[in-house]
């Protein structure tokens, strides 16, 4: 065709500036490691109250290899990933809801925002009454707090499909259904993402925080029985075991994020 | 309002050919603030079969209402238009829409955009996978069938939102200032193939533009619109011979026709 319009390069980050910044990244890492185990070694900080992190990872090992540690950690992944799962089933379902029907958006916004505003850990308490000391009360208050992201990115994402492309979909006289998975859906995709990687987030501080009001076992009953106990290596232990599920659970949704919305620019992301 | 309009008139000579798009009295009034403001005072048009037809003219002049009524995408407030003798309530598959922006699916190759409304309409794909593939051979992205729309530049994404037109065969193509967005050079070339593409297939072309030049050298009839209210001040017929080529733009006869629009454009201004 003509030289006037040829096809824009995909751009590529330079691997070596990323280079870069992993490596002060690495030295950062190591520098708090070391303050971490330096100063309760040279008498800075007492023992007690802060474990040399060599302490904190041989209590690690130590309570890794346990059953019964073992059956905590399912107890709270459990937790975590029914509310997980439900919560942005929830969202997912109530957003679209929403997104599609003004009328219902319109009457219920105002209880959604007003829910919103709410400190939703609250309910904790209430939750062991209605629910009782087991597992259910933590999935509910874990569903509560995590589904209300994706609920209000699904909305905000379903909306925010341009006109012009509603408009493409009438000229071709699409049903809604059509215009719905065809365009909304995929257009909305990253925004809901969003929003879903947000709830994992959500799901684990309900579940942490439904053990700390009542239980009898999972993670959070372990912190704060050693808390107690002033087993301050073990409490430490058992918060690294909580970031790796975090961290396990971020890299999954962001490997699926990427398989998922392969189309996004590489410098949106 | 009435338009020196006689191309479908019919001439005694002239077997009487139904118009392919007929608006008659077709008007619009928005209310905006509760104040209500007319966009377009009632439209006399009858665009023959194969007819390239430009409407000109300020922001605020009606032309793009005027188009998405023949879209049947707006209900008009009075009057009538009319596809093929039929009055037009809603959007045709027969007609089609291009927009200033391409409107491309990020998540779909350049042959699965083009192929997308065959989906709508319920078409096997395979069926038309081979029309696809030579229409965007035909807008020049032959080697571009699998790239994606970020792939592309503005100009290339254009022609894209032309292929996924021309695929299912509209007969008429409504076109909303659908190079606007290019730069210059690429919006000639853009212009130059569009003219290819449509006259050789016989498509009739209403074709919205701020662009006067543009207008006279597309079109066998530039519509010329003025605003507050929305109305058609004249229709200037285009003479210059077709194929239309660059080097007419130096031709006296288009520099005098350029110069008819635009002054058909001022009186609008003066009587305001």
């Amino acid at each position: 065709m003509t030289h006037t319009d040829q096809a824009v390069p995909v751009r590529r980050p330079a691997d070596a500036g990323k280079m870069k910044y992993r490596l002060y990244s690495i030295g950062i890492a190591v520098a708090v490691l070391a303050a971490w185990e330096l100063a309760p070694r040279l008498g800075l900080v007492s023992p007690i109250i802060l474990p040399a992190f060599s302490a904190v990872m041989s209590a690690l090992f130590s309570l890794v290899t346990t059953g019964f540690f073992m059956r905590h950690f399912q107890v709270t992944l459990s937790e975590i990933l029914i509310g997980f799962f439900l919560g942005t089933f929830i969202g997912l379902g109530l957003g679209t809801a929403l997104a599609i029907w003004p009328a219902a958006k319109k009457i219920t916004y105002p209880f959604i925002v007003g829910f919103q505003a709410i400190p939703k850990i609250v309910f904790a308490p209430l939750f062991i009454a209605w629910f009782g000391f087991g597992q259910s009360s933590k999935v509910v208050m874990a569903v509560v707090i995590s589904f209300f992201p994706v609920l209000l990115n699904t909305m905000v994402g379903l909306e925010s499909v341009p006109d012009d492309a509603r408009k493409l979909m009438r000229s071709l006289k699409a049903t809604p259904m059509q215009t719905f998975r065809k365009v909304s859906l995929p257009h909305a995709l990253p925004v809901i993402f969003a929003g879903v990687k947000a709830a994992l987030t959500f799901a684990v501080i309900g579940a942490i925080v439904g053990e700390f009001v009542g239980a009898s076992e999972g993670l959070g009953y372990l912190v704060d029985l050693y808390n107690h106990q002033l087993r301050i290596d073990r409490v430490f232990a058992v918060v690294v075991v909580l970031a790796g599920i975090g961290a396990g659970g971020y890299f999954v949704l962001e490997w699926l994020d990427r398989r998922l919305i392969f189309w996004r620019s590489s410098d949106t992301q | 309002m009435s338009m020196a309009d006689t191309t479908t008139a019919g001439g005694a000579s002239a077997p009487s050919v139904m118009p392919i798009i007929e608006a008659r009295g077709l008007a619009k009034d928005f209310v905006i603030d509760g104040v209500p403001v007319t966009a377009l005072k009632g439209v006399d048009l009858a665009i023959r079969k194969g007819e390239f037809i430009s409407f000109v003219g300020p922001s605020g002049c009606g032309k793009s209402t005027l188009l998405n009524m023949v879209a049947g995408l707006l209900p008009q407030t009075a009057g009538e238009a009319f596809f093929e003798g039929r009055p037009i309530l809603e959007p045709s598959r027969q007609v089609g829409f291009m927009f200033q922006s391409p409107v491309l699916l990020a998540w779909r190759t350049v042959e699965e955009n083009v192929l997308m409304p065959a989906e709508v309409f319920g078409i096997d794909k395979n069926t038309l996978r081979d029309r696809a593939r030579s229409v965007i051979e035909a807008v020049g992205l032959g080697s571009f069938r699998q790239a994606y729309p970020r792939q592309l530049s503005g100009g290339m994404q254009q022609r894209v939102s032309l292929a996924r037109l021309l695929t299912y065969e509209p007969k008429v193509l409504l076109m909303d200032e659908p190079f606007g967005a290019l730069d210059e050079f690429t919006r000639e070339a853009m212009n130059l193939e569009l003219l290819r593409i449509t006259q050789a297939a016989g498509i009739t072309v209403l074709f919205v533009t701020h662009n006067i030049s543009e207008a006279v050298f597309m079109s066998d009839r530039v519509v010329v619109m003025t605003p507050r209210p929305g109305k058609v001040s004249g229709v200037v017929y285009v003479d210059l011979p077709r194929p239309r080529e660059i080097a007419q733009l130096q031709d006296p006869r288009f520099t005098e026709l350029n110069f008819t629009v635009r002054k058909l454009l001022g009186q609008g201004h003066d009587t305001h």
